[in-house]
């Protein structure tokens, strides 16, 4: 049978269509009102001065666009969110690969070093950001007294309470939580190359090294590019390692975009600041997703 | 292949390293957490406590209420479990099974979603939870931590209903069975260890999340223990050994629960690159 081309109201007004509406619908009030409806209002918020209580009191238009990116503590927000994303990923990315290459090799007890690894991932991050304040803590803490006694620090820094240490090892806490990811979904990714691609590399004469670039590497290809795009999103996004550690402190020191948002709402008070830097990371996401989308109906229809 | 033999001397080793420095806090954590208060400030620090101390195990729920928290945790992250299944299944059904104009859209958007951190409409989800009269209540927290998995979860869902042949739920048709029928009693029990994973995973956002409860909670009888936790510290000289014991007990579910998961979860994150 010849497909007959549908009339505009039978593409969508038939049964299958409005079964759709009537299963999607649900989902699309509670998103509507918790969420496409607060991103407008972000938005509009933007455009207006704001009092203490968050109410909207004066049109400004471009105003406080203006008056964020005259404020050079908005320039540092965003260098600061490239820096912790770029070494962030970074780091993840290279220490989650040394893993799950040593994962890869057989050996017994090789299924409970991977269920080790994972843990930092699988722990709740609150909870792993208050473990770390308290072996960051800079004298009752176990890590500077662990450095002390091993003599591999003899004088090691307070960590949390100085601008740069804090910003290293608020980043560090962010890269740890984050490793694990990347080194299993690396370990699948190698797992699924066929073994015989090996043999016939090593016939050829390659050797490991060969061997991981031309066809590790190779066979990983687009798992490295979602797996990294996946991370960069998470840890641009990450506020609540930063705010429990140090509340972006000492002296702003550790305030990253997304952190920013909430200092200046709920520490400041400054609800108009606060909705320019929810957009300006709105439209950034927003970029990053168009990329990730592309990238995944590729994989959906192919 | 002989380099794998070779290999093994190196990666055991180095693995056990490595392990021992990711480790390192829970290792901190193990040792507080059985340490006595004076033990626990000692200056100098050290590993081993003097004694161990059982009873901080008691004194975390006796003296710091860890059963209320625990409790507020557990409402929290089932209602929003319960909530996120029954949204996301059915729109997960829709946009698997069924063709409908705007499919495409409603895919685009749900993966929009799941880039958004919840931080970027925290200041206008304020105005819209008050503006339902749910600060402080658990009901707000319960549909926004379902809500902020919906779309990942849907991705998911959607990944196993495709994997079941369409002839199946054909051959049901023909037989006489509506579309509803075909969804409850041929897809989903085909389907049920996606929607273990589904559900897994929203009950472990529920009980990890932090950024609603802290903004929006704030009787202490209603405060889920991540908020609970976080408010211990720095009061005073923070305890750290019921700290650490509260946070120990605290992991116990999700670590049992992210193990179930694991490996569909690493697959669906990969976008089904890898088989899980």
């Amino acid at each position: 049978m010849a497909d007959v081309p549908l009339t505009l109201r039978q593409r969508i007004w038939n049964p299958e269509a409005r079964l759709a509406y009537v299963l999607l619908l649900p989902t699309t009030l509670f998103l509507a009102a918790f969420m496409f409806y607060p991103i407008a209002y972000v938005f509009v918020m933007s455009f207006f001065k704001t009092n203490k209580l968050s109410d909207l009191t004066k049109f400004v238009g471009l105003g406080n666009f203006i008056d964020r990116f005259e404020d050079p503590e908005f320039w540092w927000a965003c260098v600061r969110s490239l820096v912790w994303t770029a070494t962030g990923v970074s780091v993840k990315f290279l220490a989650g690969m040394t893993i799950a290459i040593l994962l890869n090799v057989k050996y017994r007890g090789r299924k409970a070093a991977r269920m080790a690894f994972i843990i930092p991932w699988a722990s709740s991050v609150p909870i792993s950001a208050l473990l770390w304040q308290w072996v960051y803590h800079p004298e009752f803490g176990l890590l500077n007294h662990t450095l002390k006694i091993t003599g591999l620090w003899t004088n090691p820094p307070g960590w949390l309470g100085s601008p740069l240490p804090a910003f290293i090892s608020t980043m560090w806490v962010d890269i740890w939580i984050g490793i694990p990811f990347f080194a299993l979904v690396f370990l699948a990714g190698m797992q699924a190359i066929p073994v015989e691609l090996y043999e016939s590399g090593h016939m050829d004469g390659a050797g490991p090294v060969r061997a991981f670039f031309s066809i590790t590497l190779a066979g990983l290809r687009e798992l490295i590019l979602i797996s990294t795009l996946l991370s960069a999103i998470w840890t641009f996004n990450d506020f609540n390692v930063i705010y429990i550690l140090t509340r972006a402190g000492p002296a702003n020191t550790t305030n990253i975009l997304i952190t920013s948002v909430y200092i200046d709402a709920f520490t400041n008070l400054h609800f108009d600041w606060a909705a320019v830097q929810s957009v300006v990371t709105f439209l950034i996401l927003s970029l990053v997703s168009v990329v990730y989308a592309r990238f995944y109906f590729r994989q959906e229809n192919s | 292949m002989r380099w794998q033999n070779r290999a093994r001397w190196v990666a055991v080793p180095l693995t056990l390293v490595i392990l021992l420095f990711l480790l390192f806090p829970f290792f901190v954590m193990i040792s507080t957490m059985i340490k006595s208060g004076p033990d626990v400030y000692a200056d100098p620090p050290h590993w081993i406590p003097s004694h161990v101390e059982w009873s901080n195990f008691v004194t975390v729920w006796t003296q710091y209420d860890l059963a209320s928290y625990f409790l507020a945790s557990l409402i929290i992250a089932l209602g929003a479990t319960v909530l996120n299944t029954l949204l996301s299944v059915p729109a997960a059904y829709a946009v698997a099974r069924l063709r409908f104009p705007g499919r495409k859209f409603a895919m685009y958007l749900l993966l929009m979603i799941e880039m958004f951190s919840p931080v970027i409409v925290i200041i206008s989800l304020f105005k819209v939870v008050a503006g339902f009269h749910m600060l402080d209540s658990y009901g707000a927290l319960i549909i926004l931590d379902a809500l902020f998995t919906v779309a990942f979860n849907t991705w998911m869902m959607n990944g196993y209903f495709k994997t079941i042949p369409k002839d199946i739920e054909e051959a049901a048709l023909i037989d006489g069975c509506n579309r509803v029928q075909t969804m409850t009693r041929i897809m989903l029990p085909i389907a049920v260890p996606g929607l273990v994973t589904v559900m897994i995973y929203a009950f472990i956002f529920a009980w990890n999340e932090f950024l609603f409860a802290l903004t929006f909670i704030s009787s202490k009888a209603k405060m889920p223990l991540t908020i609970a936790l976080y408010n211990f510290v720095g009061r005073w000289t923070t305890q750290w050994q019921y700290l650490t014991m509260a946070a120990f007990l605290a992991l116990i579910p999700v670590l049992v629960l992210f193990y179930v998961i694991e490996k569909r979860l690493v697959a669906g994150l990969a976008g089904g690159a890898v088989k899980g």
